[in-house]
């Protein structure tokens, strides 16, 4: 009896691991099924994602974003309080970044970018308070608002790169570069890898610390996991989940930044190809859970690099990852039922043991 | 009454943790009242679900009238004449009465219409057969518990069942509605050759009621007796696998101060309708007072608003002359209040969480369970919970189990172990011992009176009288969110202050007029 209970954790990892190979073996039947060798296949991706200097480089460089956004619905989401607005906060992060790289021009390096971070945290917490007020006063479902405040949040932004703050230069759908200085130095020749990975970092460990070490973090999994009783206890449910959505909505904004001051150096119009949506399904992969996010963000980040140079030399189209990618998340959703299944196999056997044993 | 109608023979039921039915060999006859008993977890419903095609079995089969059947889904159970009514109704609240009667059977006209007139005509016919009184007119949200276990009941009978099996049915009634309850069933053996099968854990009950007694303890049958040959002690022993004695709680006589005054308290419920219409009392330290009431008369809102999660409309209340109005619950619980709610699942515990980190509520955030406030400390934390583990006999591998592997009683544990660890003033315990096992309620029982004893002011709500009439040094009736009486524990009997709980007799009205 104590092992079905205390083991969650590793019956947990052990059927990721499962829903992992499955969708893995099911992408080679479909390479198979296109006539294509899997081994080759699957050899390219990995050799794309980790072959080189350059090729990790460049898989590491695409976990920054995720790594945020994955924290960010982590945070939300074990607060009960459901943050899918994580694009839109993301976009005005970045206009935020970009706004205040080319105008405060003269600060200091460090400041600028500080600022630059700043101004990008409080713009997606800002966006993401509108919705969770919305929820905690009104009871309008956070769901829904944050869903369409994505639509909002892009093409305003849209608007405001194509008009108010076109670049000089003439190219539509950019804003002006931001100063030089407030750049973050690239680490590997060639790869967009830079120093942002460093802050992302530092912030993921302080994530990491309020959500598993401290009191708040208490409160958020209790507010999460049931309401009345952390209301009941003393815990001001309204307030803790206000504070999520704060937090979650600021690492979006964060992820905008750190795309506008270490990748691009300006903000572009379609900046982000879905980070928060890609970053909203790493959590619910490993279940709201801060080092699973890193760990899953490294590994979608593999796969899309890998993808890529897939593509270039077995002609695999890449967009089979995002086949595993999905079946993946199916076999997760499906995970209490696989579990059922196993365990009443389990248990069907043992029981004919016994009654064979009398 | 000799003929066998339903035997099981070898029933098994193994679930992930638990194997809920071991091997269970039992018949039921023609034309009986079988009791089945059992403290809870031990199987009771498991078996009856069993029986109604509810859960498959792992093993073992079902003989009806002595063919062996599968029922594998309530149809095959309704079809063979078996019928249930749950513990929990399973009524359309915003339907009728008859309309619930007919719901899965529908008359229709031309075959797609409902025919809402047949439905009432049928239903008035059921209850001129049965003599089971229902308005068919009235919506099932508006009538009594009482009435709506009868229009479960007919619900069956118009299903054709024969054979009945409820489920706790006396769980929500109060004295008299469970007499009447009783004639019913006695009605429907006597005159119409129904067979009824009762799952209780009421003792007095199974004496009053029944022929045949089946005790069933840890998945196990224990063993089925005429209920001539047995006595409340010897099925309790059955049930417990000991000897249970109810010792006499061991009262010390506290000189009490007042510590919580309530003044013309209005608050509303969920609807927005007052489900408190001015209640005052006082409650002194040292003294246990006890709410009697039918359920859903404003207890629960007493409660909530006592303790910060019910907002107030009109009046006050006082802790120590503090007024607490407009306080939330975290400041209400620093002036000195603990609370057991009545729903532990829904308010007291989370399930998700493990037992420690259910334990730590409250004093998440308070030295030394949190450096600076701020920093979570297991070291004390743990020790806490382990202290108050073994302090309150939860049972239990470890402090690490999720609380939704732990029996009923055993949550209970937990919540009157983190709430009376904060040694607060006063307590309000709301159900403490519903859905909890004879072994845990005296314990429970005892840890309450001794708070009591060091000087705790306690405010008992309970659906239960006994435990009220045991556990109480004065009790006050409630009664459509009124006070209907107050009365010194000992000076009036079970059967008066049904009358009270109902509102057929009220004091403080005669006092008034």
């Amino acid at each position: 009896m104590k092992k079905f209970i205390t083991s969650k954790d590793t019956e947990y990892l052990i059927s990721l691991f499962l829903s992992i190979t499955a969708a893995l073996i099911i992408g080679a039947l479909i390479m198979m099924a296109n006539g294509r060798s899997p081994i080759i296949g699957y050899a390219s991706l990995i050799r794309g994602a980790f072959g080189s200097k350059y090729n990790i480089a460049t898989t590491l460089a695409k976990t920054v974003p995720l790594i945020l956004t994955g924290l960010a619905t982590a945070i939300s989401f074990r607060s009960g309080i459901y943050n899918i607005g994580g694009e839109g906060q993301l976009y005005l992060g970045a206009f935020a970044a970009a706004y205040v790289g080319f105008t405060f021009t003269t600060l200091p390096g460090v400041i600028g970018i500080l600022l630059a971070i700043i101004a990008g945290a409080i713009v997606g917490a800002l966006y993401a308070f509108i919705p969770a007020l919305l929820k905690v006063y009104y009871k309008i479902d956070e769901v829904i608002t944050t869903i369409m405040l994505n639509s909002v949040a892009v093409l305003f932004t849209d608007y405001l790169v194509n008009y108010p703050f076109a670049a000089n230069q003439g190219k539509m759908g950019g804003t002006d570069m931001v100063e030089t200085s407030y750049r973050l130095s690239r680490l590997i020749r060639l790869s967009t890898l830079n120093t942002s990975i460093f802050m992302m970092g530092f912030i993921a460990l302080i994530i990491y610390y309020i959500m598993q070490k401290t009191s708040t973090g208490y409160s958020f999994k209790m507010v999460g996991q049931n309401a009345t009783f952390a209301k009941y206890g003393g815990i001001n449910a309204k307030k803790q989940m206000i504070v999520a959505m704060l937090i979650s909505g600021g690492l979006c904004g964060v992820a905008g930044v750190l795309e506008v001051l270490g990748t691009h150096y300006r903000f572009l119009q379609n900046i982000s190809p879905g980070f928060a949506f890609d970053g909203m399904l790493v959590a619910l992969i490993v279940k709201n859970n801060p080092i699973g996010v890193v760990f899953m963000s490294i590994f979608f980040g593999a796969l899309k690099t890998g993808s890529i140079a897939m593509e270039n030399t077995t002609s695999i189209p890449s967009e089979l990852v995002l086949v595993i990618q999905a079946i993946i998340i199916l076999f997760i959703a499906g995970e209490a039922g696989f579990k059922r299944i196993i365990k009443d196999y389990l248990m069907k056997r043992n029981l004919q043991q016994k009654v064979g044993g009398k | 009454m000799e003929e066998n109608i339903i035997e099981l023979r070898g029933i098994t039921k193994q679930f992930p943790a638990v194997l809920a039915n071991d091997n269970i060999n039992l018949s039921i006859q023609k034309g009986e009242i079988h009791a089945i008993v059992g403290e809870n977890g031990a199987g009771k419903s498991t078996l009856m679900k069993i029986l109604y095609g509810l859960l498959e079995p792992t093993s073992g089969e079902i003989f009806f009238k002595g063919e062996p059947i599968k029922i594998t889904n309530p149809s095959i159970a309704i079809d063979h004449g078996i019928g249930m009514v749950h513990q929990h109704f399973m009524l359309l609240p915003s339907f009728t009465v008859a309309e619930n009667i007919v719901l899965g059977t529908e008359p229709r006209r031309r075959k797609i219409f409902m025919d809402f007139k047949q439905a009432i005509e049928i239903t008035e016919e059921l209850v001129n057969t049965y003599g089971l009184k229902v308005n068919p007119h009235l919506k099932a949200e508006e009538v009594s518990v009482g009435i709506q276990q009868r229009i479960e009941i007919l619900k069956a009978l118009h299903k054709g069942a024969d054979i009945l099996i409820l489920d706790e049915p006396t769980a929500v009634l109060t004295p008299q509605e469970t007499e009447e309850l009783f004639v019913v069933i006695r009605k429907l053996v006597k005159e119409l050759n129904k067979t009824v099968i009762i799952i209780t854990h009421k003792l007095q009950e199974v004496m009053a009621l029944s022929h045949r007694v089946s005790v069933m303890r840890q998945g196990k049958l224990v063993g089925t007796v005429d209920t001539k040959d047995a006595t409340e002690q010897i099925l309790a022993e059955m049930m417990v696998g000991r000897e249970v004695l109810f010792d006499p709680l061991d009262k010390k006589e506290v000189e009490g101060t007042t510590v919580l005054e309530v003044q013309e308290l209005k608050v509303k419920d969920n609807r927005g309708l007052f489900a408190l219409k001015s209640i005052d009392l006082k409650l002194k330290s040292g003294e246990i007072l006890g709410i009697a009431g039918v359920e859903g008369n404003g207890q629960s809102e007493l409660v909530e608003a006592l303790t910060g999660l019910r907002e107030i409309e009109k009046g006050q209340i006082l802790i120590e002359n503090k007024n607490i109005t407009g306080k939330d619950p975290r400041e209400i619980r620093e002036m000195g209040m603990a609370h057991v709610p009545e729903d532990r699942l829904a308010t007291g515990l989370s399930k998700k969480a493990t037992i420690t980190e259910n334990m730590m509520m409250g004093t998440h955030d308070k030295e030394p369970y949190a450096i600076k406030g701020i920093h979570i400390n297991k070291k004390p934390i743990r020790e806490r919970a382990e202290r108050l583990i073994k302090e309150f006999d939860v049972r239990t591998p470890t402090q690490d189990v999720l609380v939704e592997n732990l029996s009923g009683g055993n949550m209970q544990k937990i919540i009157i172990a983190r709430e009376f660890s904060f040694d607060t003033p006063i307590l309000i315990i709301s159900q403490p011992t519903r859905g909890v096992d004879i072994g845990a309620i005296e314990f429970i029982h005892k840890e309450i009176i001794e708070k009591r004893n060091e000087g705790c002011a306690i405010l008992l709500i309970s659906a239960e009288l006994d435990e009220l009439f045991r556990l109480s040094d004065r009790m006050i009736t409630i009664y459509e969110g009124e006070i209907t009486g107050e009365f010194i524990n000992g000076e009036i009997s079970k059967k008066e202050i049904g009358l009270y709980m109902t509102g057929k007799q009220n004091k403080t009205q005669e006092g008034r007029a």
